[in-house]
């Protein structure tokens, strides 16, 4: 009955039994070095990079210069040669006259473009007694060897300040919620926190019981927002068919557009006289899946354009165990049906982690036919109609919605329609506990 | 050499089973005997300590909850909580127990799914001043919401 707190245990599914302290230290750790590297990051970025720009702005004198000679300064970058422009100027500055080598900017940056330093160069003319031409710059008054020929604000260097920042971020409120939760049991922290009160002492009242309408059912406001023509209720489809269509139409785009790249390098290696054969069986799996995406694509198309849409109304919402309501069904099209069916379905929903990455599985536990017609046609502008009963069963589980873990009920348009492909339309309606119960 | 190994074992069996006689005992008895309750029923109940002295007891969190089971990673809502402190000076003054009660929600329902079930429960949990944390649990259910039959199952 009792089980004591340990320090190892075995693992439940994927979940992390070491133990709690443990863990929020661990925690706390992780998000302070967030933090840290943050802060760290931050200095760093407004020592070398805001403060200097800020004192070019605010703190230089301004006087002017003549450019005695000019380069192109040139280092090795981790992606090739790197370059800017540098000056030889001759100014004036408290009194004295300074000739110094400098740059550009207060930044003193480099252009992976040899074409943009040269540019730069070029603004500025060495200087020649009969023209007698001159720049404004401007030195720092703490040191007068600094100087700058331009002024500013660079965006790249407020931009780079997302980094440091989000890190902080990030740092900050993980270490508030470790230090916050430091120490705390999974069901203190699940406590609602608006009906938590600390008692001490065995008080009479430190109840915490929960006194609204829980949370654990499905939010079902899009279900009843759109009245029927025929029933209350217009049921909204699980997945719209516009929206699957634009995502497939989407993903067979990018991966058949990346696909015919490899393809085209392959064909012209053939026809070169130089079949690159590892490129070739390499190609060959992308190239399946993007032949299998468009004919999914092609049957979604047929799906979406020639099956007409699906209504389907119902009485009454939510639903209840043991409960009977009225279903009107809509199907509109140019078609011959050899069946259409609706299913009454439950599916229990669960959510994991597998190694890295999160799976859903879900699995019927609940399917009843509820209406069925075999061997007709409908007719352009003529859709096929029909009102049916349906009943929950007694006994039945509700709807349920956790994070990981959903059981869902819908109704189930299925069609096997000659000439074209089978249709499935789900939508969801939620199940609520029985009232004698509530 | 295999002196030191079996004067080690011997120590470490002797702490063994000095902690496992020593174990504090959670026990949580529910009104009705923990069976069956309706969503607006009252749970009532007791629970008791055994094994741990009133000062040796820095707190005690009782809770109702629900808390799911299966395939998917778990979920967890406490519907009802307290948390009892000793205050600093101020120890428990008698046996380390009490009733508590509450009204049982709308839901969810109990529920012994396929690769969903949901479970509820009375959670006893014991912060010594030293030592490990005692957890007890009573379940109970919640509805009688019957188990579905078994269907084929789809993975995504």
């Amino acid at each position: 009955m009792f089980r004591g707190f340990r320090f190892y245990a075995k693992k439940r599914g994927h979940r992390q039994t070491w133990s709690p302290k443990l863990g929020s230290l661990g925690e706390a750790l992780f998000f302070g070095v967030f933090l840290l590297f943050g802060c760290g990051g931050l200095a760093v970025m407004i020592v070398t990079l805001l403060a200097p720009e800020w004192r070019a702005n605010h703190d230089f004198i301004q006087t002017t210069c003549k450019v005695l000679d000019k380069r192109i300064g040139h280092t090795q970058g981790e992606d090739g040669m790197l370059y800017r422009p540098e000056f030889k100027v001759s100014y004036s500055a408290s009194g004295e006259v300074n000739t110094t080598w400098t740059t550009y900017d207060i930044h003193k940056t480099y252009f992976s473009s040899l074409a943009y330093a040269q540019g730069v160069l070029e603004r500025f003319d060495i200087y020649s007694p009969e023209r007698d031409n001159r720049y404004p710059c401007w030195y720092d008054p703490n040191d007068s060897c600094t100087v700058v020929l331009v002024r500013g604000y660079s965006w790249w260097a407020w931009a780079l300040l997302a980094v440091p920042v989000s890190f902080i971020v990030i740092g900050f409120g993980g270490l508030v919620y470790a230090l916050l939760t430091w120490g705390k049991s999974a069901e203190r922290r699940a406590a609602p926190a608006r009906r938590m009160e600390e008692s001490r002492l065995f008080p009479s009242n430190g109840s915490t019981a929960a006194s609204a309408w829980p949370d654990f059912l499905p939010d079902g406001v899009d279900l009843t927002n759109s009245p029927g023509t025929k029933l209350r209720y217009r049921l909204p489809m699980a997945t719209s068919p516009g929206w699957m269509l634009f995502g497939l139409l989407a993903f067979c785009f990018v991966w058949n557009g990346i696909l015919l790249v490899g393809v085209v390098m392959t064909a012209a290696d053939f026809f070169s006289g130089y079949p690159n054969w590892f490129q070739t069986v390499f190609i060959i799996p992308f190239a399946v899946v993007g032949i299998g995406a468009l004919f999914f694509l092609v049957r979604q198309l047929m799906i979406t354009l020639g099956v007409g849409p699906t209504r389907v109304e119902i009485s009454d919402h939510p639903l209840h165990p043991n409960g009977n309501y009225r279903v009107f069904l809509s199907q509109s099209g140019h078609l011959t049906v050899e069946k259409l069916s609706v299913f009454l379905l439950c599916e229990e929903e669960a959510v994991f982690r597998e190694g890295t990455s999160t799976r859903t599985e879900t699995r019927p536990v609940f399917r009843q036919e509820i209406f069925r017609r075999e061997g007709f046609e409908i007719q352009s502008g003529l859709p096929f109609e029909a009102e049916f009963e349906l009943t929950v069963p007694a006994g039945a589980m509700h709807s349920f919605a956790a994070k990981h873990n959903k059981i869902n009920w819908r109704l189930v348009v299925e069609g096997r329609i000659a000439r074209w492909p089978d249709v499935k339309r789900a939508f969801p309606i939620i199940v609520h506990p029985a009232p004698a119960q509530t | 050499m295999s002196n030191v190994l079996f004067l080690s074992l011997s120590i470490l069996l002797l702490h063994k089973l000095k902690t496992m006689t020593a174990a504090p005992r959670i026990t949580i008895l529910l009104e009705g005997e923990g069976g069956t309750y309706q969503p607006g029923e009252t749970l009532a109940g007791e629970y008791w300590v055994d094994g741990l002295e009133p000062e040796q007891v820095k707190a005690v969190e009782v809770s109702v909850l629900w808390h799911t089971e299966g395939k998917g990673e778990e979920d967890l809502a406490v519907h009802d909580f307290w948390r009892y402190e000793a205050d600093h000076g101020r120890p428990f003054l008698s046996r380390i127990g009490g009733p508590f009660s509450t009204v049982l929600p709308a839901g969810p329902l109990s529920y012994d799914g396929w690769i969903v079930k949901i479970k509820w429960c009375v959670r006893v949990r014991v912060f010594p001043r030293h030592g490990r944390e005692v957890v007890g649990e009573r379940g109970f259910l919640l509805g009688d919401v019957q188990r579905p039959p078994e269907l084929k199952p789809t993975t995504d």
